[in-house]
């Protein structure tokens, strides 16, 4: 058990480490984009101001605002203070909202979109996977391969063509937003059920980018688990097959928990994606639009909201793993 | 209770590649053993040892297939019974199988006592908590593993454990015959004599009734079981009581194989049974004629010409050579058959048998088809 702490404490200041670097790249990478943002956002103010002297001020006034007149390295100072507070500054897109505000808006949006998305996709993938290893057959000449055609799309791709399939040519379905634009959020039937139909695209776009990639690495482990020794071991001692075809599927699942972990990052990217092809009302949609503003301060934010929760589900997700699967565990022992 | 405690006649499985060709692994093995009788089996790697262990169980899936032949437990032909029927019945309690690569037979993940259950419970044997593990701590104090072992999972366990925790749940039910499969081969020549110790306990204590032990270092085996039989491409190609096999081996090959034990002392277990030069047929295609014949010194013309028998000495040993059994007697594998008398060949004594028809197909007169 101490080994097993260790191996634990080891991990946990790998993940700050992680948190630190990405915590420098969120701040630094959108201030390091070409152009001016106040000057686009001050544009829409001073047209109306004839006396230039004036629409200098007014640049001058915003550029203090946002901070933009302090270096750098001090802006970061400043980033890092308030954030210790729990403050990520002031949209600049949306002036004078605070970021904290916006994420609060979409960040239930996502989590709601993408964490049974993911999910979903991560379960039908290994179910797929492990009846491809087993049964062979229509499953392993055809419907795999069909998924792996399909989660090798670019996610971008995929969200088009189900939005021009069901969206444009079926018109089965709503291609954007979150729920009709018409409507109030709130806990009414028309609202629900409008937000289940805008749901569909974006949920199955996810999910099926999903499943392939998952399928693949559990097929090929749930082959490799049928040929154990302990397969051969367990049936010559009169286990029911049944039986010895719950101890495959489990010990190939477990390493896909680890695959979960490692392919989370990308998943999310892939998601946030997906949302802005079907303009989702969550946090990738918002990233979208504070590129085109150059919001530095929304932009830092939500990378860091994402990228916390990234880590954070990694955390947890070894963690559990550990407890789970007793060759990880005597792993981590050592 | 039956004369013998197993009866093999003319078994002969095969293994079906994905290329849909056939190993012809085992390909006609016979031998009979009584109540408390043990049977060694040696042969060089590749030979068909263990397909013939796991053949022996009746329990076929593929790759491997059964092809003819029978196999009587306790006056019970099980070839060709229900899988199902075999399953419950058979598997485990009538005989069982200690597989070659012992340390990786466990499932890792799975804790050794649900294992146990696992095992009764798929012979419809359904205990309460308390009387399982009553009866799996038992079964580890006879292999001499402390019961928290019970608890553990098999990678929590060191390599000679995991030999001890098999050994345990292989004999769980009790088998008749039990077949350990080089029980020993990945430990040390002290551990592998307290293995092979153990084994021989179970015999003793009338848990197993009868054991077939499979190794390619018959130094260690020699003076453990009863019979020794040393198996060639498939077959047998000597058998019969453990010392006269070793020691005054009939068949051209067993001279050769225990040519490096014949002066057996202590620290010997550097030579492994690989004296014999030249390398095995292809068991995809075996030569009809004696199987041997490519490596053989004392070869003759009609050697590579008939279907060599099984055939018994005067006190009943097996072999299969086409030499008289008085000249084999004399031979010695350094000898040359030829020094006595200049060209003159030896007078084979044995029953013509021609080559079955070859019926074209180049399949060398095999059964063949899934
Ligand atoms: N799954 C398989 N498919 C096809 N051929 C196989 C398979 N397993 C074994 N064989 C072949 O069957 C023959 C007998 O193999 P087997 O494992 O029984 O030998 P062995 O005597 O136990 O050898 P060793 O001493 O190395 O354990 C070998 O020629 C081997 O190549
Ligand atoms: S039959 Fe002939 S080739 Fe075969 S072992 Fe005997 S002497 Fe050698
Ligand atoms: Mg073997």
């Amino acid at each position: 058990m101490k080994g097993y702490t260790r191996y634990f404490r080891n991990r946990i200041l790998w993940y700050l480490l992680t948190f630190a670097v990405a915590l420098v790249l969120n701040f630094v990478l959108p201030r390091l984009m070409p152009g001016n943002p106040v000057a686009s956002i001050a544009a829409g103010v001073t047209e109306s101001l004839t006396d230039s002297k004036a629409a200098a001020e007014m640049m001058e006034e915003y550029t203090r605002a946002f901070g933009l007149d302090k270096s750098l390295p001090e802006q970061f100072l400043v980033f890092i203070g308030n954030l210790l507070k729990g403050d990520l500054g002031v949209s600049f897109r949306r002036y004078p909202t605070p970021v904290v505000q916006i994420l609060k808006e979409s960040v239930p949006w996502t989590i709601a979109l993408q964490l049974p998305a993911i999910l979903t996709g991560w379960m039908l993938g290994n179910l797929l996977g492990a009846v491809a290893a087993y049964r062979r057959g229509v499953f392993d000449r055809a419907i795999f391969p069909a998924f792996l055609f399909v989660g090798a799309f670019p996610s971008f791709g995929l969200a088009i063509i189900l939005l021009f399939v069901f969206g444009i040519m079926l018109r089965v379905l709503p291609t954007s937003g979150g729920y009709g634009f018409d409507l109030i959020p709130g806990f009414n039937l028309q609202f629900i059920a409008s937000a289940v139909r805008h749901y569909q695209l974006p949920f199955w776009s996810i999910v099926l980018n999903t499943i392939g990639g998952q399928a693949i690495g559990m097929r090929s482990m749930s082959i490799y688990e049928l040929n154990a020794d302990y397969v051969k071991y367990s049936r010559f001692l009169g286990i029911r097959d049944r039986r010895i075809v719950g101890y495959v599927f489990r010990n190939a699942m477990l390493p896909q928990v680890t695959g979960l972990a490692l392919s989370l990052g990308t998943m999310v990217g892939g998601a946030l994606v997906a949302e802005t092809i079907f303009s989702y009302p969550g946090i990738g949609s918002t990233i979208l639009s504070s590129i085109k503003a150059q919001d530095y301060p929304m932009i830092s934010g939500a990378t860091l909201f994402i990228t916390v929760g990234v880590l954070l589900a990694n955390l947890v997700i070894e963690i559990l793993y550990g407890f789970i699967d007793p060759r990880i565990k005597a792993n981590q022992q050592e | 209770m039956a004369e013998y405690i197993l009866e093999v006649k003319d078994l002969k499985t095969r293994y079906v590649t994905r290329f849909r060709e056939n190993v012809y692994a085992v390909d006609g093995v016979s031998f009979k053993l009584k109540e408390g009788e043990t049977l060694g089996i040696a042969g060089e790697s590749g030979c068909g040892k263990s397909t013939l262990a796991m053949s022996l169980m009746g329990y076929y899936f593929p790759p491997l297939h059964y092809t003819s032949g029978s196999i009587i437990i306790d006056g019970r032909d099980i070839t060709g019974e229900d899988p199902e029927v075999l399953r419950r019945t058979v598997l485990g309690t009538e005989i069982a199988y200690i597989p070659q690569a012992a340390m990786n037979a466990l499932n890792p993940t799975r804790k050794i006592i649900k294992y146990i259950n696992d095992v009764l419970v798929a012979h419809n044997i359904r205990l309460s908590r308390t009387e399982l593990r009553e009866m799996a701590e038992e079964r580890m104090r006879l292999v001499n593993l402390p019961v928290e072992v019970l608890d553990r999972y098999p990678v929590e366990l060191s390599g000679g454990m995991k030999q001890r925790t098999v050994i345990a749940i292989s004999s769980l039910l009790s088998p008749k015959i039990l077949i350990a499969d080089e029980p020993s081969s990945a430990l040390d020549v002290s551990s592998q004599k307290l293995v092979i110790k153990m084994l021989l306990d179970l015999i003793d204590k009338g848990l197993v009734k009868s054991m077939i032990f499979i190794t390619h270092e018959l130094p260690l085996l020699y003076n453990v079981t009863k019979k020794i039989a040393v198996m060639y491409a498939g077959q047998f190609v000597e058998m019969g009581p453990a010392h006269e096999s070793v020691f005054e081996p009939l068949h051209p090959y067993a001279k050769g194989l225990m040519g490096s034990i014949i002066v057996p002392s202590e620290g010997i277990r550097d030579e492994h049974l690989v004296a014999v030069p030249g390398t095995p047929p292809n068991l995809k295609s075996p030569p009809q004629h004696c199987r041997f014949a490519a490596r053989c010194k004392f070869r003759q013309p009609l050697c590579d010409s008939v279907v060599v028998p099984e055939r018994f000495s005067s006190d009943g040993r097996l072999f299969r050579c086409l030499l008289p059994e008085a000249v084999l007697r004399e031979l010695k594998y350094e000898d040359q058959i030829k020094s006595k008398q200049e060209d003159a060949e030896v007078e084979l004594d044995v029953n013509i048998i021609p080559f079955a028809e070859d019926n074209g197909d180049g399949d060398s007169g095999k059964e063949s088809g899934g």
